[in-house]
């Protein structure tokens, strides 16, 4: 899918993201991030990194020489050529595919939506079924195998080898200790890549996702750096210190890259979501307050001019509905509008990513060639217009009549997505700086939540109705029985 | 300030999760006025006793769960009144001395080893201060040695385990086998985390799985009153 030049949302200005990537340099030159892996701290300092204790501080110019550096065009080839892509950095192609690590599958019975645990069966049907989507571009690992740690990683390479067409996200390495066999299974690397979660909020490295990123790195096999910060707990609750956060442990992503390999095949991905703490911190992943997060922190790599990873469509709903489905219409819409341009988990997944379901693969599927019509197709539209249009449509499709309210629901959390409620200016960075230093000295997600209670009251947390309405699903059904080669 | 209108003072603070004079607290406007440290220092000045102190604690607490159970107060909210007790029960508890103060217990809550996730297991653990369990957190990635030395050092009635993976729940079962050959006959265990289940606690031989925050809480106050 393309977006157009006309198409291309930017809910920050230039100067905005410019004091944003200010600001998280600053918090990694003045902060740093903890690093326990005494091999990484010594590389790092080697090449003109600082520490203070377990504290490796960055200058600026490490930053700008990574930025530089870093490869701009990677290629995604898959074992079926005719699925093979490119994605570069300045340019709006969209990609989108599966993701998850989802712990359970939700499977339609005669009483009802039931979940059980997911296994390697499932990733084997998963993966069989996504190879006819016309809408998956590309296959992220969307369930593991239900197998002791050890013999994790070669199961799966071993099903994907043998089901998958399209390129391979394996997303994680379980054991490092497996990776040569995993390629040798995998037969053609370039058909491979993975995803690492390298930072744990705030600004923590966690030393085994470092060996195996630098191991990845060396084999220039492509990889995403992966922060899920929760706003509100493992972040600051302003969307402005989220972002400064995120950015800042993405960035210490790409510099450790380039060291290890100057012109590395890494992307930038972030998923800089809220907690919900109306109740109980859960994370918040397709509510208005997230999609404008991990919009805003696409369209902050695309500044960077970087390979972007984007996330959409992970509803929060535990079981396809109408609510879910509008969702994910939103978050695809303005993901790709603000600069995502290799989209995970954007089919498949319930429940903040603890479910998948096959009949939400169809329905996705369904969706998102809906979505993908109306950015061919309505180029005119702006991207509100675009996102209510199709958001109906796509309800329509289900056997929903979208009466006057949902229509003013979905509108409401448009405007939400769309309109800030924060300054972007340099004293309000500095108190959000300062917010993430006294989180990180004190090291509990409690300072993020108390720190949370003015922004609660201020409307950060988008609250509105749900969407209920029954889905027709007979057609959803019909195309799963005619899939080939599944067993469900 | 009388002794009375002090304690009213601090109760208040509490209820308003408002810690010290750099805080907002509850409605953001209480910057610059005294929070529940400087009138915890004024009121053990003024002699009062901790438990006292403590009462008026346990009163404010009550108060912040039912407004949270109203949706009146959020989690933000009343993790910060938590936190309020929590920092006073240790200022009463290293200033006097009196060792576990509040008499409701000792609670040791860890994630297991491999396992990086906390953020469950830091809200239970501000919660269960600001109820008034003595609380230690040895905080993630825990290996199971440095639990049992912990148990054998720290004497808990309580350990609480949390993990957030499959990988790492088997992880959670090897550190409960630890606790029962070791024979910690009082011991009650507590295990938490999205993957796990009351069938999962069940099979390794925890006493109680919880869901939430909330449930934790419950739990634990039918044991201690049982005890
Ligand atoms: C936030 C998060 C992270 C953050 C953690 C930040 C932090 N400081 O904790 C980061 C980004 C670092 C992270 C990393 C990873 N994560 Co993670 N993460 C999550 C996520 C989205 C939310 C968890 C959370 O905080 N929930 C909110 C809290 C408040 O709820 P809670 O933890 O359940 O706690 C409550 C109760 O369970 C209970 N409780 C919990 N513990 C205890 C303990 C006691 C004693 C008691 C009484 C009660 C109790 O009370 C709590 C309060 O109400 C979940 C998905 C999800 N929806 O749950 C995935 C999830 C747990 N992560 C997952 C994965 C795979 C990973 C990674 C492996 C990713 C990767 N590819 O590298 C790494 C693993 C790192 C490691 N070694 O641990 C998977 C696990 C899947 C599986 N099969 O095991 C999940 C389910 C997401 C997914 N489907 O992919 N993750």
């Amino acid at each position: 899918m393309i977006v157009t030049e006309k198409q291309q949302l930017k809910m920050l200005s230039s100067a905005e993201m410019q004091l944003l990537h200010e600001g998280s340099c600053s918090l990694l030159s003045r902060v740093g991030v903890k690093v326990t892996h005494a091999g990484i701290a010594a590389l790092l300092l080697a090449s003109g990194a600082q520490c203070k204790g377990d504290r490796i501080m960055l200058p600026q110019d490490m930053v700008k020489n990574a930025l530089a550096q870093s490869a701009r065009i990677i290629q995604f080839e898959a074992p079926d050529p005719a699925y093979s892509f490119t994605v570069n950095g300045p340019e709006n192609q969209v990609k989108f595919g599966t993701g998850g690590q989802a712990l359970y599958v939700v499977q339609r019975t005669s009483n009802g939506w039931v979940r059980k645990s997911a296994g390697t069966d499932d990733l084997k049907q998963i993966i069989v079924l996504c190879n006819q989507l016309k809408q998956v571009d590309f296959i992220t690992r969307p369930v593991e195998c239900d197998l002791p740690d050890e013999q994790k990683d070669v199961a799966k390479a071993a099903v994907f080898r043998r089901y998958c067409s399209k390129p391979i996200n394996l997303a994680n390495l379980v054991k490092l200790a497996r990776l040569a066999e995993v390629l040798e299974i995998i037969g053609n690397r370039a058909h491979l890549s993975f995803i690492i979660s390298l930072v744990s909020s705030p600004l923590v490295m966690d030393s085994s996702a470092g060996d195996k990123f630098v191991a990845i790195v060396q084999k220039d096999i492509p990889v995403a750096i992966s922060s899920c910060p929760q706003g509100g707990s493992t972040a600051p609750f302003s969307e402005v210190g989220e972002l400064l956060q995120l950015n800042a442990e993405l960035l210490f992503g790409f510099v450790l890259a380039n060291v290890v390999r100057p012109g590395a095949k890494v992307l930038y991905r972030g998923i800089p979501i809220t907690a919900n703490l109306y109740s109980d911190a859960s994370p918040r992943w397709c509510q208005p307050d997230s999609i404008r997060r991990v919009a805003l922190a696409a369209q902050l790599c695309r500044f960077y001019n970087l390979p972007c990873c984007g996330t959409a469509g992970v509803s929060d709903q535990a079981v396809p509905s109408a609510q879910g489905i509008s969702e994910k219409v939103l978050s695809w819409v303005y993901e790709a509008a603000c600069g995502g341009q290799y989209i995970n988990s954007a089919l498949g997944m319930l429940e903040q990513v603890m479910s998948v379901s096959y009949y939400q693969y169809v329905i996705d599927d369904i969706a998102l060639g809906i979505v993908k019509e109306k950015f061919s197709k309505a180029q005119s539209l702006a991207i509100s217009q675009l996102a209510l249009s199709a958001a109906l449509e796509v309800l329509g499709c289900f056997g929903i009549e979208p009466d006057e309210k949902m229509e003013a629901e979905l509108s409401a959390r448009i405007r939400h997505i769309e309109n800030g409620l924060e300054p972007y200016n340099e004293t309000y960075i500095e108190d959000q700086l300062a917010v993430i230093e006294k989180a990180v000295n004190k090291s509990s997600s409690t300072v993020f939540m108390k720190a949370a209670r003015k922004g609660l009251r201020e409307g950060y947390l988008y609250k509105g109705a749900r969407l209920d309405a029954s889905l027709d699903l007979a057609a959803v059904a019909e195309r799963l029985e005619s899939s080939e080669g599944l067993g469900t | 300030m009388n002794k009375d209108e002090l304690l009213e003072k601090l109760e208040h603070s509490v209820v308003m999760g408002h810690l010290d004079a750099d805080d907002e607290g509850y409605d953001g406007s209480m910057e610059g006025t005294p929070g529940t440290l400087e009138l915890l220092e004024q009121a053990l000045e003024a002699g009062i006793e901790p438990q006292k102190l403590i009462e008026s604690f346990r009163v404010a607490m009550e108060k912040v769960g039912n407004l949270f159970a109203s949706e009146e107060y959020n989690l933000a909210d009343m993790l910060a009144s938590a936190e309020c007790v929590g920092e006073a029960m240790e200022i009463i508890e290293s200033k006097l001395q009196v060792g576990n103060s509040s008499n409701k217990g000792k609670f040791l809550i860890a994630t297991v080893e491999g396992d990086l996730h906390d953020i469950g297991k830091n809200i239970v653990a501000t919660m269960l201060k600001g109820a008034g369990y003595q609380v230690k957190d040895l905080g993630i990635n825990v290996p199971a040695q440095a639990i049992m030395q912990e148990i054998r050092e720290f004497k808990p009635d309580f350990v609480g385990l949390s993990a957030l993976l499959t990988s790492t729940m088997i992880e959670m079962e090897h550190v409960v086998r630890l606790i029962k050959e070791d024979s910690f006959p009082d011991l009650k265990l507590f295990i938490g985390g999205a993957p796990t289940s009351q069938a999962f606690a069940d099979k390794i031989g925890a006493d109680h799985y919880c869901r939430d925050v909330m449930d934790a809480m419950n739990k634990l106050e039918q044991v201690s009153n049982v005890s």
